[in-house]
């Protein structure tokens, strides 16, 4: 099998792997059995092996790096995004996260998998050493973003389970006190659930920690973007949209790292985080304006953040407005029937051995 | 003045200004030609703004720093030790030995009567960081201005010089000369570079270099882009090359380094201090970090747990007070 068979059948099974990865996890998220997850993390595991495969080949067959054209940069950041997901999962267990990162990397793969596949020669302008650098630099900061953006949501869903989890708890020991009832109080059902492997904290510490990662990645990603600008076309810097989305993203992680410092509230925090990770994809999206710039720019040298090509626009709104909704959904008032609470610590959420 | 000091000093004031930036940014990329925004005197007084909230964060902050750091409270009360987040006392163990244990820190003891106190530091410049950081912002933004203050006066930046093959341009004292501009291509007919080979003509110095996309020619504070290039009715080449000024050049590469240097040093240095207080009746030792404490306390909880079963063993205790 040669390696451009191989890379496609790689990035096809690992795309299909993803979804299915993704629905198992949603799927967990309402019944809440622990298989799922754990079934649902080897699915993501066995995709990533194969997208692995996939990038490797193409590295191979086209000759350079495979993160320069928008099909490329797109598979590359949902590989990156699995990769920190599995990392993640070694020491700890964060197998929950699975039910955002795992939908995001097929959403990418998604993306990319519209995009044309054909490796194209380098343009002149992209013959730089830069690109080695500065491109996967920014990815992996976006990829650290991710992880913060993940452990912000689960802690402020985490955060919500529990104030709820507390007033309902209330509300069931007074009612016990006015019946003069002697059973035990109930148990609070979020310590049993799907975000009970870790504790705010926890999370809390993720997402700082991740930020303290792709905080200076970002920084260094946007210092070789702007060293590659001043030796391409003579400028370090033209307010192009994907350099003002990537300058707003380090801002507003820059007010997320002086929240920390001041020990604002941990959830401002992770607000800030998540607004944060929606500016960096953004950046990352919001290349489509930047070509038709460019070209009117300098006559010899486009193509530089051409990645995402003309017709991304639409994309990105799309993208964001995912986002956006995902947050609301998640953060907007879902309260549970306080009788959901009443039921024991299911059995179903002990820990299963390995799925095979 | 004084409310002027105070508001510009704030962090929250600062972060604020941060946060209308974005909001303009925002809207600066929202619409086409929008980046009009960014040259604006809207745009320039908040980043005058920020910038001056910057240095004087910085300035208001560092003389205290500077004291806490160099000179810390080595002699301090029994209170203060058992209100740290890591707080123990010891048995069976001498401050000597602890000392002997710790590695990397920077150690201040007193003695007052009977009583020994002791401070260890690590990681001290962590604390510094951040100033750092905002020290190589400031420097940046410094070369932002001299770039475009320079560009006003230096009647060659941002022109357009085309010279022909063969023919010569005068530019700021010396000559450029195209000899030769060259296509290659990949094997499917794609552009892979274009190559000019120019000649600088200056005084007795003749030098010839090769210009390409992403190989400008810099001389004299000058430096030649690849602009555009095309071929006369006569079927000569030519080629045209973009002028910039490299002022402020330096400012702006040295204030990225130091200001990454800063945000390294304040993200990845902790700054950590353990106390000791020795007196005849106990031991007391506290422990603090600005950041990862966990860590930081399971290296300190190691090192008193091998020393406290080591007295144990000299003692002939063994394991009695775990079991």
């Amino acid at each position: 099998m040669d390696t451009v068979a191989l890379e496609h059948l790689g990035f096809e099974i690992a795309l299909g792997t993803y979804l299915i990865s993704s629905i198992l996890f949603i799927l967990y998220f309402s019944i809440k059995k622990r298989r799922l997850a754990e079934m649902g993390f080897t699915l993501a595991l066995f995709g990533f092996a194969f997208q692995t495969l996939a990038l490797a080949s193409r590295w191979l067959y086209a000759g350079y790096p495979p993160w320069v054209s928008t099909y490329e940069v797109m598979s590359f950041f949902a590989w990156a995004v699995m990769g920190a997901y599995v990392i993640l999962n070694v020491k700890s267990d964060y197998k929950s996260a699975g039910v955002l990162i795992a939908p995001l990397a097929f959403v990418l793969l998604g993306f990319a998998s519209m995009q044309p596949t054909n490796p194209a020669p380098l343009i002149p302008a992209l013959q730089s050493v830069w690109i080695f650098i500065h491109v996967p630099i920014i990815i992996l900061a976006y990829c650290a973003f991710v992880i913060a953006f993940v452990a912000s949501l689960l802690y402020l869903f985490k955060d919500k389970q529990l104030t709820e989890a507390r007033m309902t708890e209330g509300l069931n020991r007074q009612r016990d006190v006015a019946s003069k009832d002697n059973t035990p109080p109930s148990r609070m059902p979020v310590e049993a659930g799907i975000l009970a492997n870790f504790s705010l904290e926890q999370l809390d510490d993720l997402a700082y920690k991740s930020v303290a990662v792709g905080f200076p990645l970002l920084t260094i990603g946007i210092i070789t973007g702007a060293i590659w600008a001043e030796s391409a076309w003579g400028s370090y810097w033209s307010w192009d949209p994907i350099e003002t989305w990537a300058l707003i993203t380090w801002f507003v992680f820059l007010i997320y790292l002086h929240a920390k410092t001041q020990n604002w509230s941990a959830s401002l925090a992770a607000y800030i985080a998540a607004f944060g990770f929606i500016s960096a994809i953004c950046t990352f999206l919001g290349v489509g304006y930047v070509l038709p710039f460019l070209q009117t720019y300098i006559s010899v040298s486009t193509g530089l953040h051409g990645y995402a090509g003309g017709g991304a626009i639409s994309g990105t709104v799309l993208f964001c407005g995912i986002l956006v909704a995902v947050l609301l959904l998640l953060l907007a008032t879902r309260k549970k029937p306080p009788n959901a609470t009443r039921a024991p610590p299911a059995q179903t959420d002990a820990e299963s051995g390995p799925t095979p | 003045m004084n409310f002027a000091i105070k508001v510009l000093t704030s962090i929250r004031f600062a972060v604020a200004t941060i946060g209308v930036i974005i909001l303009v940014s925002v809207v600066g990329t929202l619409y086409p030609g929008g980046d009009i925004v960014f040259g604006s005197p809207l745009f320039l007084a908040l980043i005058g703004i920020l910038a001056i909230s910057t240095a004087l964060c910085s300035l208001t902050r560092i003389v205290p720093l500077w004291r806490d750091v160099r000179r810390p409270q080595v002699e301090v009360s029994d209170h203060f030790i058992q209100a740290l987040p890591y707080a123990v006392h010891l048995s069976g163990v001498t401050l000597t030995q602890v000392r002997d244990s710790l590695k990397g820190y920077v150690i201040r003891e007193t003695r007052t009567g009977k009583t020994t106190f002791f401070l260890a530091q690590k990681g001290r410049v962590g604390r510094f960081g951040p100033h750092i950081a905002h020290f190589g912002v400031l420097i940046l933004l410094l070369g932002v201005a001299i770039g475009a203050a320079y560009g006003n006066v230096n009647p060659y930046n941002n022109k357009i010089a085309v010279i022909q093959e063969g023919g010569s341009q005068q530019v700021d004292g010396f000559a450029l000369r195209l000899d030769d501009f060259n296509i290659s291509y990949y094997n499917n007919g794609a552009v892979r570079d274009y190559t000019a080979k120019v000649t600088v003509l200056d005084g007795n110095l003749i030098q010839t270099y090769n210009v390409t996309v992403n190989g400008p020619l810099t001389h004299k504070g000058l430096t030649f882009y690849l602009y555009g290039y095309g071929v006369t009715q006569s079927g000569n080449a030519w080629v045209a090359f973009q002028i910039k000024s490299t002022s402020g050049l330096p400012f702006v590469w040295v204030g990225a380094a130091v200001a990454l240097v800063g945000i390294m040093l304040s993200l990845y240095v902790p700054h950590k201090r353990i106390w000791i207080k020795e007196s005849d009746q106990s031991t007391q030792l506290g422990a603090i970090s600005n950041k990862s404490s966990a860590r930081f306390f399971r290296e300190v909880e190691g090192v008193r747990t091998k020393l406290e079963s080591h007295a144990h063993r000299v003692d002939g205790t063994t394991g009695s007070e775990e079991i």
